[in-house]
């Protein structure tokens, strides 16, 4: 196989890989030859529906942290907590490990989603100048911490079924809990619909520098 | 260069699309694409056999895991228990059903079918491969694999009844029920049928 150029495409020749099962396939097929999954070359339209999805999120993390998350009544005396006041409460009763174990799932984590995927989707958009190398990196980061916010939603329904006294203690989601799963459900969805092979296609020229260093 | 040897020596690349040859590999390495550095594929070290052993195992822990109560709270000489579907549906009776939805789905039954899932893989695969049906049964549960392993998030749960007992800690005594320790198990087993299973090689079934 030593024709085969060090930086060659399949797109450049004429083979694809099927989106569901990976197997390669010929272009002119419609059709995966082993599990009948539609086949596409490039998915443009991906972009635009990774941009969308991503927007929504970056919307509805503003509700999500300004409103309360969980309400709790102590012996008659309600608090509200937002994600960020819960978690100051985690550090004044000294449960450091707990704080940050919550502070990562609840709040870096959606937050360096979007602006990972922002970045990202953004040096496809308009041929940003950044190593796609490291563009890669980040976002096969995004893909797995992603999971991770569910804690959250998680830790609230633990709370919310064993914690209901009445008068004397009580607690309840509020309703940032329902714009968090929303945040996390858009951006899981945003990186899943996104056709990466469209940043490799672009930016070309800028670093190529990037792509002779690989091939030793 | 001749088409059909393309198939044997030749992978794209998933995320960036690179043509990349094939290498036969060492067991337990995994290959990964030189320019974006994605996983491309490994040696497949599946034992079908081993997998129905944890596939059974996860089975028999997953009902009492589901139904024993995972924590016990005692508050002033009254005692409260939850189950995990209990925790989503409260909340989903709050009027937050998204969340109870979400709930519901990664921990209960993405799980459930993920194991069911990997059972009748296995069974078609043991003993009815030959059959046009099955292969098809087969076919349609392989496509959805991916997106079953990633919703089944045992691991975040078990992280999050640790965190809630420290969390209520604060309040009143908590007490570990015998289906936190079922769960644990469930998600030990679970662990371990994941890191069995290659959906590469499961495909491959289908090409003989
Ligand atoms: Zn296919
Ligand atoms: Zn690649």
């Amino acid at each position: 196989m030593s024709n085969i150029d060090e930086n060659a495409q399949g797109k450049e020749m004429g083979l694809t890989t099927c989106p569901s099962c990976n197997k390669l396939n010929e272009q002119k097929q419609t059709h995966c030859t082993r599990c009948d999954s539609p086949l596409m070359v490039r998915d443009t339209t991906s972009l635009q529906k990774s941009w969308a999805l991503l927007i929504t999120a970056a919307i509805l993390l503003i509700p999500a942290n300004i409103y309360p998350i969980t309400m709790l009544t102590d012996r008659g005396r309600i608090r509200h907590d937002t994600i960020f006041t819960g978690i100051t409460h985690l550090v004044q009763s000294d449960m450091f490990p707990i704080a940050i174990i919550l502070f990562t799932a609840s709040i870096l984590v959606p937050l360096l989603k979007i602006v990972g995927l922002t970045i990202y989707l953004t040096a496809i958009s308009f041929r940003l100048p950044i190593s796609k190398k490291m563009l890669m990196v980040g976002f096969h980061i995004i893909e797995w911490i992603g999971r991770w916010s569910m804690l959250d939603l998680f830790v609230i329904s633990i709370t919310v079924a064993l914690v209901n006294m009445g008068q004397l203690l009580d607690a309840k989601p509020a309703p940032a809990a329902t714009a968090f799963a929303l945040v996390i459900l858009l951006t899981q969805m945003a990186a899943k619909v996104l056709d990466t092979r469209l940043l490799w296609d672009r930016l070309e020229s800028k670093d190529d520098k990037n792509r002779s260093t690989k091939s030793r | 260069m001749e088409r059909d040897c393309i198939d044997d020596c030749v992978t794209l690349c998933r995320s960036c699309d690179l043509v990349v040859t094939k290498r036969a590999l060492p067991s337990g390495v995994r290959a990964l694409c030189p320019r974006c550095h994605t996983a491309l594929y490994d040696t497949p070290y599946c034992s079908i056999n081993g997998m129905l052993a944890l596939c059974i195992t996860a089975l028999i822990f997953f009902t009492p895991a589901n139904f024993l109560p995972i924590l016990e709270l005692h508050f002033l000489g009254s005692v409260r228990t939850a189950t995990i579907a209990e925790g989503a549906i409260a909340v989903a009776h709050q009027g937050y059903w998204i969340v109870g939805i979400s709930v519901m789905l990664t921990a209960v039954i993405a799980p459930g079918v993920l194991i069911l899932s990997i059972l009748s893989q296995i069974l078609i695969i043991k003993y009815r491969l030959h059959s046009p049906f099955f292969r098809d049964v087969l076919k349609r549960l392989l496509k959805y694999q991916d997106i079953l392993s990633q919703l089944t998030m045992l691991e975040i749960y078990l992280i999050s009844i640790l965190v809630s007992v420290f969390n209520l800690s604060d309040f009143a005594d908590i007490f570990l029920g015998m289906g936190t320790f079922c769960f644990s198990m469930l998600f030990i087993v679970t662990l371990f049928l994941q890191r069995e299973y290659n959906l590469e090689h499961m495909w491959s079934m289908l090409d003989e």
